[in-house]
């Protein structure tokens, strides 16, 4: 190997380094929560907070709980409880639903989200 | 009339011949990766930059590319397209590597030529086919790839430049 192949091999490495650095994100944390009702972002929460949320849905009230850094329905009106089993919600693009009460939650994170990727 | 194929003119069409051998080798061989390919047949394109300059290489690689096409019935359509938009950018940052007059073996060029080619297939990708961010988290471990298989195909390539008269 030339001294020129060392340098492009090094280079080529640190290259290679820095794009994970700035493009590889395998899993990033939520931030926020948002509250769907009706397909509509009725009101955004910080997942920092902790407490319940009650949120007025078209057959009756749901309930979330926050804690750590993650959100769950805990009570609903509906009969299946999908949205309960779901469980905790905390990564970017986390989702569960309630169709029956038309209540959802979407964990989003630092940057853009994505429903979903198709190649 | 009669067109007289000069030596030149024979030699390239001989390393094309090669090199398109070589890439339907590979195109049969199951990738690890899909998008990942080798690129085996760079190592023609390698040693002809090395033992008859730019030009010969550019001849090869955008006639493979182009007969490539053809063969497998690829021609002009997106997988076409970035298998042009790969070589040109890998020709052109060969060509300005080589400007630098033997600062680099087979091994150099080879790596230089494969991340250029990722590159450009990949900026033309995002650019025309998929301008979606998601499309960015792919591209750490394409140049992953490209480095890897850059590496030995400059390890191949040098080796057959020291075997050549």
């Amino acid at each position: 190997m030339t001294t020129g192949d060392k340098i492009v091999l090094v280079a080529a490495c640190a290259l290679v380094g820095w794009l994970y650095a700035a493009f590889w994100h395998p899993d990033a944390a939520g931030v926020q929560a948002q509250v769907l009702v009706a397909g509509r972002v009725t009101q955004s929460v910080s997942l920092k907070d902790h407490g319940t949320i009650t949120v007025q849905g078209t057959i009756g009230p749901s309930e979330l709980e926050l804690r750590d850094g993650r959100i769950r329905f805990t009570r609903s009106p509906c009969r299946g409880k999908q949205c309960i089993h779901s469980g905790w919600l905390a990564r970017d693009g986390d989702f569960a639903a309630c169709l029956p009460n038309g209540v959802a939650v979407r964990v989003v994170g630092a940057n853009t989200y994505y429903d979903a990727i198709n190649f | 009339m009669e067109l007289q194929p000069t030596r030149e003119d024979l030699r390239i069409a001989w390393l094309t011949a090669l090199a398109i051998a070589i890439h339907s080798v590979e195109g049969v061989l199951p990738s690890p990766l899909p998008g990942v390919k080798p690129g085996l047949a760079n190592v023609i394109t390698i040693a002809a930059l090395l033992k008859f300059g730019w030009g010969t290489a550019a001849w090869v690689s955008l006639l493979r590319v182009l007969a490539g096409g053809l063969l497998f019935g690829a021609f002009l359509s997106p997988t076409f397209v970035l298998s042009l938009a790969g070589a040109l950018a890998s020709l052109v940052v060969l060509g300005a590597a080589s400007l630098l007059q033997d600062r680099f073996s087979a091994i150099g060029y080879s790596i230089l030529g494969a991340l250029a080619h990722m590159g450009g297939q990949f900026w033309t990708a995002y650019g025309f086919f998929i301008p979606n961010e998601a499309m960015m988290r792919l591209l750490p471990p394409l140049m992953t790839a490209a480095l890897i298989f850059g590496l030995l195909n400059g390890i191949i390539a040098r080796w057959l430049v020291q075997k050549l008269p």
